[in-house]
């Protein structure tokens, strides 16, 4: 009869049931200690080889230098940023200060000015990157750490 | 005249498991190949989003040699220590409860000055940087650190860097995802 099988053509009947029972436990394992890796990547920031920890080369006078400084507030555990003096409620005053500084050293000829980042100790990580992100937005190339702490600090 | 006897259709009723099988075999290759056992230079970690970091290719980031990766990141959960703020998703700042690790070996602040010492004169230039007026290491030092990670870990080991002749620092940062436009 079509479509049925006969023993001539199975002479050796394989039971296939603990394997699958294996198969499952496997896939269950995998499936468990599977996890998706997140998008990575890096900025980078070659230390400067002609400059010291110690050299605290004055900016040139007619350069102003794109500092941010940025305190840990214990009491609301938040980071307080100031661009040199003037203390930075949101991002988008921070993006807009970082780029008129940026523009207005592009007009006196000078594309390596800096973005300095002067963080307290306890500032959160995620902060200084965003700094950075804002420095890679405006194409500023070069990001300097500062050493020791922001002025100000107590 | 003899009954005919009702013929009985026996039907095979066993499910057919090969289809089944075919798919259970595709999905544990799937996952064996997409699982890493071997020991992580890449810490577990949340890593700040940034949205202009670049992304290095894989072929480039294998062949660099001199690459050591550094990773800031909170003190796991043990029977002796458990950080509340921390399992909260909050900001943690005890000092004890942050390390450094490379390579699954763990550091703490004082201790990480002499590995990054060593990290760097395993890879030292052979001449004298004309910059610098030393040699200078050829390592690559990439950090890693938690969002939540004191600046001061990475500020450290960055100080830590430059005093052993490491110049070639990069910090990482997480892609985010695209948000769609509707």
């Amino acid at each position: 009869m079509a479509g049925s099988s006969s023993d001539e053509d199975n002479p050796v009947a394989i039971n296939v049931t603990a394997m699958v029972d294996v198969i499952f436990c496997l896939c269950l394992f995998y499936m468990c200690s599977f996890k998706f890796k997140q998008l990575e990547g890096r900025f980078q920031s070659w230390l400067p080889l002609d400059k010291g920890s110690n050299s605290g080369a004055a900016a040139d006078a007619v350069i102003q230098e794109i500092r941010v400084a940025m305190y840990w507030n214990e009491a609301t555990l938040a980071t307080v940023r100031k661009f040199l003096v003037r203390t930075v409620e949101n991002d988008t005053e921070l993006q807009q200060l970082i780029h008129d500084q940026h523009a207005d050293n592009l007009k006196l000829g000078h594309d390596d000015v800096p973005v300095i980042i002067d963080a307290e100790a306890k500032v959160p990580w995620h902060e200084v990157i965003n700094v950075i992100n804002m420095a890679k937005r405006e194409n500023i190339a070069k990001i300097e750490f500062a050493l020791g702490m922001p002025p100000g600090t107590k | 005249m003899s009954r005919r006897k009702a013929i009985q259709a026996k039907e095979d009723v066993s499910a057919n498991l090969i289809a089944m099988i075919d798919i259970m075999f595709l999905l544990l290759l799937f996952f064996m190949l997409g699982a890493d056992m071997t020991q992580r230079e890449l810490a577990e970690l949340v890593l700040p989003n940034a949205d202009q970091v670049e992304q290095e290719k894989k072929e480039k980031a294998a062949e660099d040699e001199f690459r050591s990766t550094v990773n800031v990141c909170h003190v796991p959960d043990s029977s002796s220590m458990r950080c509340v703020i921390n399992a909260k998703g909050g900001v943690c700042r005890e000092a004890n409860h942050w390390m450094y690790e490379i390579r699954s070996e763990e550091f703490s602040m004082e201790t990480i000055k002499d590995k990054i010492n060593e990290l760097a004169a395993s890879a030292m230039e052979a001449e004298i940087n004309a910059t610098a007026g030393k040699r200078m290491s050829k390592r690559k030092l990439s950090i890693r650190a938690d969002k939540f990670a004191p600046y001061g870990y990475v500020q450290q080991a960055i100080t830590y860097a430059g005093m052993a002749g490491i110049y070639m620092i990069e910090v990482a940062a997480a892609k985010p995802p695209v948000e769609k436009k509707p």
